[in-house]
């Protein structure tokens, strides 16, 4: 569990961030790549900003883009999952032939091809929302994939046939019965979901789409950090870390999750 | 194994058209997306702008030479036709034939995927067994933070340190491309060797990321696998626990690797833009994010149907293997 | 199959330790270098689409009637004279005799006329040249060795457009389209150097044309590699495996106090660029009156920006007319540092605080925009927005930023639906013909004057200037443009940037235009590699 709570203080620290450092856009050409002092305790950028500053933010932007596609992901994936795996036939038909098709996209290239010459509205929305709703495309594919083979599994099983005996609707099956059963492998998927979406904003900045500086984010502190690579090293350093111990905690929490909610498969 | 019953052939022929008629909708949206987006193929060629104007008719010359200007159904059916008689057309970019794009490109991106493939199975199949041998343990704790740590490492940070590290520092690895500058004068066991070379850095950033989600898939099958077995089998027969997870893992662990075995087909052809940009490496992947920042539309449709036919391929042959080793999904 | 891929692995390794085993890649013989193309070329054709690097190459392989030199002059090539009808609109050129192609085919007055006809050509995309021939009203070839050109108007810009590379007709079909025939896969010229070899993502190659018309070139051989990432290219010149590299300013900055990087020779050059702020002038925007604009230019401090952020590689710009040419108004200066100043002026147009929110207003509606720029290309661009962000909200304006991919951007700005544009401009030849960037006949997406100033004297001046011969009335025409856009500040010129060059010390020789490195007479003709016996 030490994964949720570094997760956790991480979220606190990124909440917190008005109040813990000062503005992270502030420019002073006079500090300009200052190493960390009493003044910059993490030290400046190439602007004289804030360093600490900047990482503190950046973690609301990292975080929002992680949970955020994560949120969305489960929202489609869910309901399309259950729907092809407890309906079947045709609905299952049409889903599936839908995963095919989002899968012929290749993943990084068609979040790419979005953003930079995606349609209107879609650039109309924040950055964070855009971001996430661009990494959610794809990321409910394997929650939607896991729990149609789940709920094809059960549905065929005596709990079901049981419950069906007993006079239950289908609702009352899938909600009691099935989502229940299946549910707590997708919110160890979802952990990783986060993790995948915050390592995925820092490959969209080294392309140069993704969040419109001179907001922060890891990603493109860490792009920024590769013209500095000979002298500046923390601003490579801080945010790296910051972006490798929040995957690593997202993962770790999901590997927890699995072990805290099916103790069984770890004798 | 049985032999192909007729409904089973039926199933085959049914799934076939399935995946020919996503692919021909995926083709259709993605010419869809290129022509709607912001911004037009023929403008800009190059960052740097110069003044010059000319007449409107001369510039209606240029954008028919590409059918810019003929309804959308007509330029999809345009590129349909083409592609029936085996044309893929020319790029808006550069006018050259975008198959020799791709053919010259494929087998570099068929390559490095190929090894990158060879380098975490490597890893990751024996990661993931250690792993499964005593779970729970320190060793299995240790496999997975380590894979974990290195996922949550961005890959143009570690591109970059291995490039100091190896090439620049050590000077024991090529910093960059596919061969050395004189690798056409060297004898072929030498300009083997010199890909090789060329090959090392960049397989290992495309490969490390992928350890942690393999390893613990690796290792997650080889329990459930060998959980069922070892209650039964292993105490009856006296069996060591890890000849267990061996023989008997692997064997129930097939159905699911079978699905990853499914993605592997895309994966074997898919680019990987940030490692070729990194290492300039004439690949798949900057074809593919150059010809949309270019809105090179005859590019980005022939990448797709590439992509595409491989993806719906794997998951094609994935389900037939499930209708071959598992007779009740035939039913379903 | 656990077995197989191990032992795939192990070869793999036995392969690499192969590699190590026999060394490092050997060191370039010593009169040829290697450069780097962050992207490749978009055609081997020297004529055909606008692109750099299709033009750098070009220019090495073939050679033009005409060409500027490395102070911006006109000096004869393919042409040895030319002389001027008295009415301006014909021109008779004198071809050298004697000029061979790489093929040993003699160059002649068909291979002129076949050029233009191909520039011409909407297939060939040759936009620049398309439209600079497109005043040409006949051209003919009344011997081997003399070309003439009629024009409609008399231009005293004409030998611009003669610096266009010359194609060989002997190889080239009428009826065929320049871009993807054979000719292109394999270009043949009359320059000195020839074209051996391209791998698209990897590599051109040339080679010195021993029988070049005006003697052998110092170097052997030149091989461009195709390096995308910047960093990856500073570390091939680190390793020696690259000979000369232009940079940016990290790159720069880095490399002056970095120990691996102190055995390298270095330089910087001029370029005409100019890094603009362009205001839109629509009504409904804020930008419509000249106080304002110049505020917004007064409100920044460049000179702090240059020597903290950009190194000094960058001097504050005044008009798009550049320092550098012989048509820059001395008498001009850049706006200082002045936020004072800056407030007033914005006091005088209007603009005051009324309701007490800390921001500008005038007629009830707050000074808020959003400055648009392309992203990706410069990693410069976002910081300096971020600056100007910053330098303008102490004045009570409040900017938002938006940046857009390359084509995404350019859409948005043709159409004029900006409030404040920010991107570079760079400018193919000295002309100081501005036409298609102020008039206001070249608004609405038809030239490049998309933030649409409208002004009598401005368009008056521009059509007396691309008519006028005499180089003394013509500079006074341009001097007093140069004055009236300093008033209207229709466009901000904030930076001319400098280029700044990495190369081995052995390699000598270089001497940069303004106009680039490459690109200009003798540009690579004349560099040298000490130690060879040239």
């Amino acid at each position: 569990m030490g994964g949720l709570l570094l997760l956790a203080i991480i979220s606190a620290a990124g909440l917190a961030a008005p109040w813990l450092t000062g503005d992270p856009s502030r420019i002073d050409l006079q500090q300009v790549l200052a190493p960390p002092s009493i003044e910059h305790w993490l030290g400046t950028d190439g602007l004289g900003r804030d360093l600490a500053a900047r990482v503190i933010h950046g973690a609301r932007i990292s975080l929002a883009v992680g949970l955020l596609s994560a949120f969305l992901a489960l929202l489609a994936g869910i309901p399309l999952g259950a729907a092809a795996g407890y309906l079947r036939g045709s609905v299952d038909g049409v889903i599936s032939r839908i995963i095919e098709a989002v899968l012929c996209f290749p993943t990084l290239l068609l979040l790419l091809a979005l953003l930079a010459a995606g349609p209107a509205w879609l650039r109309r929305l924040p950055d964070v929302v855009q971001l996430a709703a661009v990494i959610a495309l794809t990321a409910w594919i394997p929650i939607a994939r896991y729990l149609r083979g789940e709920f094809l599994r059960l549905t065929g099983s005596d709990l079901v046939a049981a419950a069906r005996a007993s006079g239950a609707g289908h609702l009352r099956i899938v909600f009691r019965h099935l989502l229940p059963a299946a549910l707590a492998p997708v919110l160890v998927t979802t952990a990783f979901t986060v993790a995948g979406a915050i390592t995925l904003e820092a490959a969209i900045s080294f392309i140069g789409l993704g969040i419109q500086p001179p907001t922060p984010s890891w990603g493109s502190l860490l792009t920024e950090a590769r013209h500095h690579v000979d002298k500046a090293w923390w601003l490579a350093l801080f945010p790296g870390s910051a972006l490798f111990l929040t995957v690593l905690a997202c993962n770790l929490a999901g590997e927890g999750l699995r072990d805290w909610l099916d103790p069984e498969k770890t004798p | 194994m049985r032999r192909p019953s007729p409904s089973l052939l039926r199933q085959v022929v049914r799934r076939t058209g399935q995946a020919a008629a996503t692919l021909l909708l995926v083709l259709a949206t993605v010419f869809l997306l290129a022509h709607l987006a912001p911004g037009d193929p023929l403008s800009g060629a190059s960052d740097a702008e110069s003044f010059h104007r000319i007449s409107p008719e001369r510039e209606q010359a240029i954008r028919d030479l590409y059918h810019l200007d003929e309804p959308l159904h007509r330029q999809l059916l345009l590129w349909f036709g083409d592609l029936a008689r085996g044309d893929l057309g020319r790029s808006f970019h550069d006018r050259t034939l975008v198959r020799d794009k791709i053919l010259q490109r494929l087998p570099i991106t068929f390559g490095l995927n190929l090894f990158a493939l060879v380098f975490m199975i490597g890893l990751a199949v024996p990661l993931g067994a250690l792993a499964a041998w005593r779970p729970g343990s320190a060793l299995d704790r240790w496999a997975g933070a380590s894979t974990y740590g290195l996922y949550a490492i961005p890959v143009f940070w570690a591109g970059l340190l291995l490039q100091i590290l190896f090439a620049v520092r050590l000077g024991w690895l090529p910093l960059y491309g596919i061969a050395g500058p004189d690798a056409q004068e060297l004898s072929w066991w030498l300009r083997m060797a010199d890909r090789a070379a060329h090959l090392v850095l960049p397989v290992v950033c495309l490969g490390y990321g992928g350890l942690a989600y393999l390893s613990r898939f690796v290792r997650a099958n080889l329990l459930e696998g060998a959980q069922a077995e070892v209650k039964r089998a292993a105490r009856a027969r006296g069996m060591s626990e890890w000849s267990v997870v061996v023989r008997h893992g692997f064997r129930q662990a097939a159905v699911p690797m079978l699905t990853l075995a499914g993605f592997i087909l895309p994966a074997l052809v898919g680019g990987s833009v940030i490692v070729e940009e990194i290492f300039a490496i004439p690949g798949l992947g900057r074809l593919f994010v150059n010809a949309v920042f270019q809105r090179d539309i005859p590019v980005i449709m022939a990448l797709t149907l590439l992509s595409g036919t491989a993806t719906l391929a794997g998951i094609l042959l994935a389900d037939l293997g499930y209708l071959v080793l598992d007779p009740r999904v035939r039913r379903g | 199959m656990k077995i197989r891929l191990l032992s795939s692995l192990a070869l793999l390794m036995a392969a690499l330790v192969l590699m190590v085993a026999c060394g490092s890649p050997t060191p370039a013989p010593s009169a040829e270098i290697r450069a780097v193309l962050p992207t490749d070329p978009l055609t081997l054709s020297p004529v055909g689409k606008n692109d750099r690097n299709s033009e750098l190459i070009g220019m090495q392989i073939t050679d033009s009637l005409v060409q500027y030199d490395h102070e911006l002059r006109i000096v004869p090539r393919l042409a040895t004279s030319w002389e001027l009808s008295s009415d301006g609109r014909t021109v008779t050129f004198h071809l050298r005799d004697g000029v061979r192609w790489h093929d040993g085919e003699p160059f002649s007055s068909e291979d002129v006329l076949l050029t233009i006809s191909k520039a011409r050509e909407p297939a060939t995309e040759a936009r620049s040249y398309m439209s600079q021939f497109e005043r040409l009203v006949a051209l003919t070839a009344p011997d081997r060795l003399t070309v003439v050109a009629e024009y409609e108007k008399p231009n005293p810009d004409f030998l611009e457009s003669w610096t266009i590379p010359i194609l060989p007709a002997h190889l080239i079909a009428p009826e065929e389209d320049l871009l993807t025939s054979e000719f292109a896969a394999h270009p043949i010229g009359c320059g000195p150097f020839r074209f051996v070899s391209y791998s698209p993502g990897q590599s051109v190659v040339l080679e010195a044309n021993d029988d070049y018309w005006d003697g052998r070139p110092g170097l052997d051989r030149i091989e461009f590699r195709i390096i995308p990432d910047e960093r990856t290219s500073y570390q091939a010149l680190l390793t020696g495996e690259v000979d000369l590299l232009s940079v940016s300013p990290p790159i720069w900055r880095e490399s002056r106090t970095s120990e691996s990087a102190a055995h390298l020779d270095r330089f910087t050059f001029s370029r005409l660029n100019v890094w603009y702020l362009a205001w839109n002038q629509d009504p409904a925007g804020p930008f419509t009156d000249p106080e304002t604009r110049k505020a917004m230019m007064l409100a920044l401090d460049r000179n702090t920006f240059i020597d903290t952020v950009l190194y000094g590689l960058a001097r504050p710009g005044t008009t798009t007319y550049h320092p550098d040419t012989h048509w820059a108004d001395p008498s001009l200066s850049p706006r200082p540092y002045d936020p004072d100043r800056a407030a007033a002026l914005l006091a005088e147009a209007g603009w005051a605080d009324s309701n007490g929110d800390g921001i500008l207003d005038r007629n009830g509606r707050p000074f808020r925009f959003t400055l648009l720029y392309p992203r990706g290309s410069q990693e410069i661009a976002p910081r300096m927005a971020a600056w100007m962000q910053q330098s303008w909200s102490d004045l009570g304006i409040v900017m938002e930023i938006e940046s857009l991919e390359w084509r995404a951007f350019l859409e948005r700005r043709n159409a004029g639906n900006f409030h404040a544009v920010m991107a570079t401009l760079s400018f193919s030849s000295p002309s100081p013909d501005q036409f298609e960037l102020y008039h206001s006949t070249a608004r609405g997406g038809v030239g490049f004057n998309f933030f649409g100033l409208n002004d009598p004297e401005v368009d008056r001046l521009l059509e007396q200037g691309r008519e006028q011969f005499d180089p003394e009335k013509r500079l006074a025409t341009y001097h007093r443009l140069q004055q009236r856009l300093y008033e209207l500040e229709p466009l901000g010129c904030v930076f001319h940037f400098a280029s700044p060059v990495l190369h081995k010390p052995d390699l000598t020789g270089l001497e940069p235009s303004p106009l680039d490195l490459w690109r200009h007479w003798p540009g690579p003709r004349s560099w040298r590699r000490a130690g060879d016996g040239d």
